[in-house]
């Protein structure tokens, strides 16, 4: 129906007699009486539409939806008139819209070329040619889940499926059996609750084999010591549609391996982490809200977390707190909605961590990072009035005794990230006339800083339009350099092993959690790219250590090739206690299956046997307990 | 044309004047003197006391009288004959409102059964109407009559009336398509008699002159023995420019069999025997029996061998012919039960847009048209394309030896694409001749073009249609082809002749598509007025009209036995026709945008329709066979039942976001899609 009003309206919509004469003027008639326009007004307007009809044949035939301009050219020729020339475009031409006067004008923006640049400029690409890719879209009736094809599931589709069970059997096309329920507990709940409360469906999350393999190669890649393995993985977890069904099981993943790494402080693997993490967050076809309350406290965890690594005062932490908060930014952007709030509450969790008298100088460089990225609009009101605090607290560790170089340097990086994320807000804010004194007055000791730092920002400003854009990409450093990360690729082991420590270990991300759960303040919401922070081209840490290290186990200087051997999957039934995983799944009140790839059989190098020092193991097991169940199986097998 | 040369005219002039004045057909003789219509002219002014305009007229007529007239003196006269006409009936143009809505109300009186058939006249009625009152120049009555009634009518018609409502003023009849077409043919409607009566005794009684000439003059009710219709029924065929075909239309006797296959069966046997061993003849008997029995058999249905004159089949074709019965008996069953594997070759990079794509017959070839006007062939199999050497080197070939072919072949030249350059406009079709030497392309440019594909150069241009080609097709048994296009012809021709052999004329607007029958009798084409026809080559008749398409027809495509016609277009629906009784026999909807292509599996159990929507659909023919009431008397239009059950869809693939402009079935039974990569997802909109 609504078609149809729409389509009565084009009927007999007319070019106005006042167009006419524009155009008439435009070539040089002028002076056209108001009659005669209005008549060719009309006749015009016929024979336009006649031309219209005509090329929408063409159209047809080109085998497209939108008319071009060339099936215009073509209805002119079919009808034996020149046709326009120089209208080609095989783009949309968008039109302008321009009033004033109470005057309302739509036209074509020509811009004013100048040949001699044209001329002078490199000549563009070639582009590149015609090729034929075939693919299989469906073998015997299934279509394959590759990149060629569309995804199985939509994000609608996995968004409904969060409120509904049953989409999830129409996505999977293959309805399982419903497991058939002990009669007993039938028996039990009826009794207690007949008809009064509908029990909705449970939804078994079982993965096919293809699907626990791809799991384990994915996940291994992802953590083991090959880069070019890696990136092949976070490539494919980028950008392959149809992974949603394992998506718990990687957030699982994630979000346990940042838990166990904290504790025993492996920057590396945390790194790793946070790259599946945009990795996952890169590709359009997953739904990710319904695990946000993983990914979000693992993120935290690596950008407010007391310490990341073993030695704060010689490894670059740092950038893994830039990378985090960087996804962090983007999370916020990406998910926070007004009823999830997750900005505010991030927010809120950051605001606390410089706030905190007791909170690490570590900890605090990661939440002025977290704000820093979320935008101008969180800075200026929830980083600026806290730089006084900030500075002193700096002044006092810069200038006291020297009792820890580790915090001398976390001072100094607070400074640089101030200096990058304030600069380019204050330059809008203040005027170029404000002195040194506005600012220490405003800033305290790291007024005089943060003066040249805008000064600075000012000068490149100048030559660049973009410089802001840059900046807010992130680099401390005058350089604008990539902060780099270093630590022994080879050496790079894995571990994600709860040590049975966990309660007292410094860097549970207790904080994070805890400031989660507030909401309040309110969300700004601001525009910006949909995407995840991306750098040109490949993000790259380059990591490496003092040689020193120590390699207290002869098998850790051979890396536990992830191919080698043959792979076992294991299915294990985890006894732990729920208060061992503080941030499990809220799964059905049954044990959780969890599905727990183990790696090269034969190995050794568990933990017991490696004297406490963890860090040169590979990946075993989301939960320590099982490492015995699995070392035993290995040891009888 | 004889019978309506007074169309709009409801002129009361003297019956001479009467003849003359044929409207719209703008062919007027000047034989009454210019005086004659100046003096009618002038009566009538004063008649009405129009003193004003007689003086005005007066002076104006003698100025031209001077100088103007000789040249336009026949033109001025047929006006003002018209102009009379309108004035004559100067009540006219309200009087239509009340007649249209007399009418209405009549049909919306009589009985259920009979207001749904009598309903279908309102549509003609009202088009007649108001192309009266516009050519009358009642503009504004004819603009409010308009808006008034359009939106009542069919949905399916609404396109046209889009077109329609752009004609408001006398002069833009003149070269108007629609209104050409509206003039020159006849509304066709099927009525059962009882109807019928219903309506002729309203139309007496009232002796409403203008609605009864309507109705005498661009109507064509054919009226039919039995209980009317039902409103499914009447939707099912209705929809064409012209309403409906007519019963008669279809009454002539289709060969629609399939060829007597010559012997080359010997050949067959001795080729198969000695490489197979012992185990596999027993196997392939029985197997191989249905197919070769039904070539040998005689078939009552098919034409003559030499009803055409078909060319002389050559050794290589031969040789061609076992490899496909071989091939044929691995075929794979596609159904219900056995679901397809369809492989999707995406052009890539095709940033000046892909206008057609054509498999070879043998899936071996794959090529493509561009808007750029270029022609690419891709090679789908391990074999490379190569073309012939020079004429020096070929010299040089030992003539006799059995590899002589092979040894023709320069294997420097081999590629995996070759680039045919030599249209000046977008290539609208480019299709594969059987042996795969040819390939025949048509475009925008007007012209047909055949090009050599062992040389990769263009051999013959063919020139005749003059306005933009739609659409080429190989015969399948070669040396002809057809191609139609713009100028509402198909034209047949053979690849010696640089002049066409037939031109088929018929329909009222371009001509879309065209297919071959398989046993190379006859020609189907649709067209941009909706209806489908089949054409005689033999002696260039159409023989078969169907109607029953709400758009444009973009895809024809016919079963393997030559007994139905698959048909798809603007209207995303899928009609099945069976050309034995000229009947719909189902229609499929499921599709969301244009359909551009049709393939039939080589059993003829499934059919495969692809489009615009991005995606791939299979529907049951089997079933519609099973389903279809054979008693039924197809000579009564209301006891045929159009099957329409939305379970004859066997399955649909969709694709990330490529429109499927070719679709099909090798021998085996694989199917093949293909389509260009479309370029939208890439390419951010205009935001820098």
């Amino acid at each position: 129906m609504a078609e149809k009003e729409h389509k009565e309206q084009k009927i007999g919509s007319q070019l106005p007699g006042e167009s006419i004469k524009v155009i008439a003027e435009s070539v040089g008639i002028s002076g056209i009486p108001d009659d005669a326009a209005s008549v060719l007004a009309e006749d015009s307007s016929y024979r336009l539409k006649q031309i219209v009809q005509e090329a929408v044949k063409f159209m047809h035939h080109g085998k497209r939806h939108r008319l071009s301009t060339a099936d215009i050219d073509h209805a002119l020729r079919a009808q034996n008139i020149e046709p326009l020339y120089g209208f080609q475009t095989g783009d949309s031409i968008p039109f302008r819209f321009a009033s004033g006067g109470g005057r309302e004008l739509h036209f074509v923006e020509e811009k004013e070329f100048d040949l001699q640049e044209i001329v002078n400029s490199t000549l563009p690409k070639i582009p590149i040619d015609i090729a034929l890719k075939a693919h299989w879209l469906c073998i015997e009736g299934v279509q394959p889940s590759i990149p060629e094809n569309p995804p199985p599931a939509s994000k609608d589709q996995q968004q409904k499926e969060i409120l509904d069970t049953t989409v999830k059997t129409v996505i999977e096309k293959q309805p399982k059996v419903a497991p058939i329920p002990e009669p007993h507990k039938i028996k039990h709940k009826h009794k207690g609750i007949t008809d009064l409360a509908k029990v909705k469906d449970l939804s078994n999350h079982e993965l096919s084999v293809e699907q626990q393999l791809y799991y384990k190669e994915i996940t291994e890649a992802c953590v083991g010591p090959d880069e070019a393995r890696r990136s092949e993985a976070l490539q494919s977890l980028a950008s392959d549609p149809g992974l949603h069904q394992m998506l718990p099981r990687f957030s699982t993943f994630i979000s346990e391996g940042v838990k166990i790494n904290v504790v025993q402080n492996n920057l590396a693997l945390l790194i790793y982490l946070m790259r599946m993490v945009k990795s996952i967050m890169d590709n359009q076809t997953l739904y990710l809200e319904k695990y946000l309350h993983e990914f979000i406290p693992a993120v935290c965890t690596c950008i407010v977390s007391k310490q990341l690594c073993m030695r704060p005062e010689v490894d670059n932490h740092w950038a893994l707190r830039d990378f985090a908060a960087r996804l962090m930014g983007q999370m916020c952007k990406n998910f926070s909605t007004s009823t999830n709030n997750i900005q505010a509450r991030i927010t809120k969790t950051f605001t606390q961590a410089i706030q905190s008298e007791k909170a690490a100088l570590a900890t605090q460089y990661g939440a002025i990072a977290g704000l820093g990225e979320m935008g101008s609009e969180v800075i200026k009101s929830f980083l600026l009035p806290h730089v006084k605090d900030i500075g002193e607290k700096v002044k006092i560790v810069l200038e006291g005794p020297i009792l820890n170089s580790a915090d001398k340097i976390a001072a100094e990086n607070i400074k640089k990230s101030l200096a990058k994320y304030l600069s380019p807000v204050l330059k809008a804010l203040k005027g170029p006339s404000a002195s040194i004194e506005d600012y220490t007055a405003e800033f305290g000791s790291l007024g005089s800083m943060l003066h040249t730092a805008v000064g600075r920002e000012r000068k490149s400003s100048g030559n660049q339009g973009n410089q802001l854009a840059k900046i807010a990409a992130g680099t401390p450093t005058q350089e604008r350099s990539r902060p780099t990360v270093t630590i022994p690729t080879p050496r790079s082991q894995f571990v994600i092993q709860q040590s049975s420590s966990i309660g007292n270990m410094p860097g549970t991300p207790k904080q994070v959690q805890g400031g989660i759960r507030t909401p309040g303040t309110p969300s700004i919401i601001q525009g910006g790219q949909p995407k995840t922070p991306s750098t040109p081209g490949q993000q790259k840490f380059i990591v490496m250590t003092s040689q020193a290290r120590p390699s207290n186990n002869g098998q850790s200087d051979k890396p536990l090739s992830m191919s080698s051997g043959t792979p076992t999957v294991v299915k294990v039934m985890s006894g732990n206690p729920q208060g061992q995983i503080p941030t499990a799944v809220p799964r059905t009140p049954t044990t959780p299956k969890i599905v727990v790839m183990s790696m090269t059989q034969g190995n050794s190098s568990l933990p017991g046997q490696a004297g406490g020092n963890s860090q040169d193991l590979g990946m075993r097991s989301v939960f320590s307990e099982q490492i015995n169940n699995i070392k035993k199986e290995n040891e009888n097998s | 044309m004889a019978g309506n040369e007074v169309p709009f005219s409801d002129s009361l002039k003297t019956q001479a004047n009467m003849q003359q004045s044929l409207p719209f057909q703008n062919v007027p003789k000047a034989d009454v003197s210019d005086k004659q219509t100046l003096l009618a002219v002038l009566q009538f002014l004063k008649k009405n006391n129009l003193k004003g305009t007689e003086e005005l007229l007066k002076r104006e007529a003698s100025i031209k009288d001077d100088d103007v007239r000789p040249q336009t003196s026949s033109q001025s006269e047929t006006d003002v004959s018209h102009a009379l006409a309108a004035y004559k009936s100067a009540d006219d143009p309200s009087l239509f409102t009340d007649y249209y809505t007399d009418l209405k109300t009549f049909i919306e009186s009589c009985l259920d059964a009979h207001k749904v058939e009598l309903s279908v006249i309102l549509y003609p009625v009202f088009i007649h109407m108001y192309l009266e009152m516009v050519y009358n120049e009642h503009e504004s009555y004819a603009i409010l009559f308009f808006r008034r009634f359009s939106k009542e009518q069919e949905d399916f018609y609404q396109e046209d009336l889009q077109k329609l409502a752009t004609v408001t003023k006398k002069e833009h009849m003149k070269g108007n398509e629609l209104m050409e077409s509206f003039k020159a043919s006849k509304f066709v409607i099927k009525m059962s008699r009882d109807s019928y009566n219903h309506l002729k005794r309203y139309l007496q009684e009232n002796k409403m002159k203008p609605l009864l000439n309507i109705i005498q003059e661009h109507l064509f009710i054919d009226v039919f023995d039995g209980v009317p219709r039902t409103k499914q029924q009447i939707d099912a065929t209705s929809g064409a420019l012209l309403g409906e075909s007519e019963r008669d239309a279809n009454k002539v006797k289709v060969f629609y069999g399939l060829l007597k296959e010559p012997d080359i069966n010997m050949p067959l046997e001795e080729e198969d025997e000695p490489p197979e061993g012992e185990d596999k003849p027993k196997k392939k008997k029985p197997k191989k029996d249905p197919l070769m029995m039904k070539k040998s058999k005689n078939d009552p249905h098919a034409p003559a061998f030499n009803r055409i004159p078909l060319p002389e089949m050559k050794d290589q074709d031969k040789m061609e012919k076992i490899t496909a019965y071989r091939e044929a008996l691995k075929r794979v069953k596609v159904g219900r039960d056995n679901p397809p594997t369809i492989c999707f070759y995406t052009v890539l990079n095709s940033y000046q847009g892909v206008t057609s794509i054509d498999m070879s017959e043998d899936s071996s070839l794959l090529c493509a048209g561009f808007a750029d006007s270029t022609i690419r062939v891709f090679t789908t199999s391990s074999h490379k394309l190569r073309s012939m050497k020079t004429a020096a080197e070929l010299d040089n070939i030992d003539r006799d030896a059995d590899d002589v072919l092979e040894r023709m072949m320069d294997d420097r030249s081999a590629t995996d694409s070759k680039l045919l350059t030599g249209h000046s406009g977008p290539v609208y079709a480019a299709r594969f001749s059987r042996d795969r030497k040819y390939l025949v392309s048509c475009s925008e440019d007007g012209t047909v073009r055949l090009w050599s594909l062992l040389t990769w150069t263009n051999l013959v241009c063919y020139k005749g249609h003059n306005h933009p080609v739609w659409d080429v097709e190989f015969s399948p048994y070669g040396h002809y082809f057809v191609s139609v296009g713009h100028d509402r012809t198909a034209r047949l021709w053979a690849t010696d002749h640089h002049v066409p052999i037939r031109i088929f004329s018929g329909h009222l607007s371009d001509m879309d598509c065209v297919k071959f029958h398989p046993n190379s009798n006859y020609i189907a084409t649709g067209s941009n007025d909706r209806f489908i026809r089949l054409w005689d080559i033999l002696n260039g008749n159409c023989v078969r009209l169907f109607s029953g398409h709400k758009g444009s027809v973009q895809a024809l495509c016919f079963s393997p036995d030559g007994r139905f016609l698959a048909s798809s277009g603007v209207d995303s629906v899928v009609l099945l026709w069976d050309i034995a009784t000229g009947g719909l026999m189902a229609q499929m909807k499921g599709h969301t945008d244009t359909v551009y292509s049709l393939c039939f599996s080589r059993d003829g159990g499934v059919l495969a329709s692809g489009g615009l929507d991005n995606s791939v659909k299979l529907w049951d023919v089997i079933k519609v066979l099973q389903e279809v009431d054979t008693d039924a008397d197809t000579s009564i239009p209301s006891s045929v039942h159009v099957n329409d059950s939305t379970g004859l869809l066997i399955g649909s693939w969709a694709t990330k976001a490529t429109p499927v402009l070719c679709i099909h079935f090798t021998r085996k039974n694989l199917m093949i899609a293909s389509g260009p990569a479309a370029l939208t997802e890439e390419k951010s909109p205009h935001k820098t």
